[in-house]
């Protein structure tokens, strides 16, 4: 264990950042599919315009497909009507529940977070 | 629909992950790809007059197959349940991350160590019938002993229940190890995002 931490001090902060991104990316694409089933790349243009989460954008799909396994998802193939099928994805009662109580969670932790970093940003004190 | 130019570049990509996906069942490889190839496709689709550096650029976006796989087999690893894991899964995942760097090393070492243990405490249950004077819990001069040749004086410890505490302690063993790795594998990976 004390052999995974010898990183450097700039590897330790972008380790946080991308642990940080991998965090909420789960629950941005739990949130992406609240209004409507998605495929794929639809999801992924939900979140481009709301945020700059995702790296490689072929990481998204084993996500789904572990969502999916922990029975937060459900998926099917679709026949579009021109072109080729693509493989769709909806919350289920269970992803339903888990996206609420994680979005609750989000908001009393980014607020206190945001309130503890309050001085910090306003460059006041010392 | 597609360029000339477009296609081998996308087959390239796509031989390239079944290669580095081979360890994995057919039918999950399969249907990975297959929507992977949706993506690529629909993306393509957005610019029909896409050519190479076109086609370039979204396998680039994609992340490279190896990227990709990785990822999978660890997302694979943390959903399935301990208990369906199989040790030599997580043997070969971590087999192939020591030969990435120190860090997957150490995670193959803890694995290897682990699985070593649980297996010697079940090869113990196996020789008890066979060498009910040699094998058993002994804590003498030697420090704490399961097995001894020659055979040593005295009953061991415990010994009408030696089998099912081999089995129930290598059982624990097995699964204790398969949760250390996942735990680990949950470090390691946000290491790896770093690429």
């Amino acid at each position: 264990m004390v052999l995974l931490r010898n990183s450097t001090k700039a590897e330790a902060s972008e380790k946080w950042e991308a642990q940080l991104r991998k965090g909420c990316l789960e629950l941005a694409i739990l949130a992406s599919l609240w209004e409507k089933r998605l495929y794929g790349l639809e999801i992924l243009r939900v979140l481009e315009e709301n945020s700059n989460l995702v790296l490689a954008e072929g990481t998204i799909y084993p996500i789904l497909g572990r969502l999916k396994e922990e029975g937060l998802l459900q998926s099917e193939w679709v026949e579009a009507d021109a072109g080729h099928p693509r493989k769709y994805y909806w919350l289920t009662a269970t992803g339903r529940q888990k996206v609420i109580s994680m979005g609750h969670f989000w908001n009393s932790f980014a607020a206190n977070l945001n309130q503890l970093l309050k001085p910090v940003l306003n460059g006041k004190g010392k | 629909m597609l360029n000339t130019a477009c296609n081998p570049m996308i087959e390239d990509y796509f031989s390239e992950l079944e290669r580095k996906m081979s360890d994995l069942p057919a039918p999950d490889r399969k249907e990975f790809a297959r929507e992977l190839r949706a993506h690529v496709l629909d993306r393509l689709e957005q610019n029909a007059a896409a050519g190479a550096d076109e086609c370039r650029a979204v396998l680039k976006a994609l992340g490279t197959p190896e990227e990709i796989a990785r990822q999978y087999r660890v997302e694979r690893i943390m959903t399935r349940s301990a208990w369906r894991i199989s040790p030599l899964s997580i043997l070969r995942t971590t087999l192939r991350w020591s030969l990435t760097g120190f860090q997957g090393f150490a995670v193959f070492m803890v694995a290897l160590v682990g699985y070593l243990v649980a297996l010697s405490f079940y090869i113990s249950a196996l020789l008890k019938p066979f060498f009910p004077q040699n094998v058993g819990f002994r804590a003498g001069e030697q420090g704490f002993t399961i097995a001894a040749w020659p055979a040593p004086h005295g009953v061991a410890m415990l010994d009408a229940y030696f089998i099912p505490i081999c089995i129930v302690v290598g059982y624990l063993f097995m699964l204790g190890t398969t949760l250390l790795i996942r735990l680990l594998v949950r470090r390691v990976k946000s290491l790896k995002q770093r690429i």
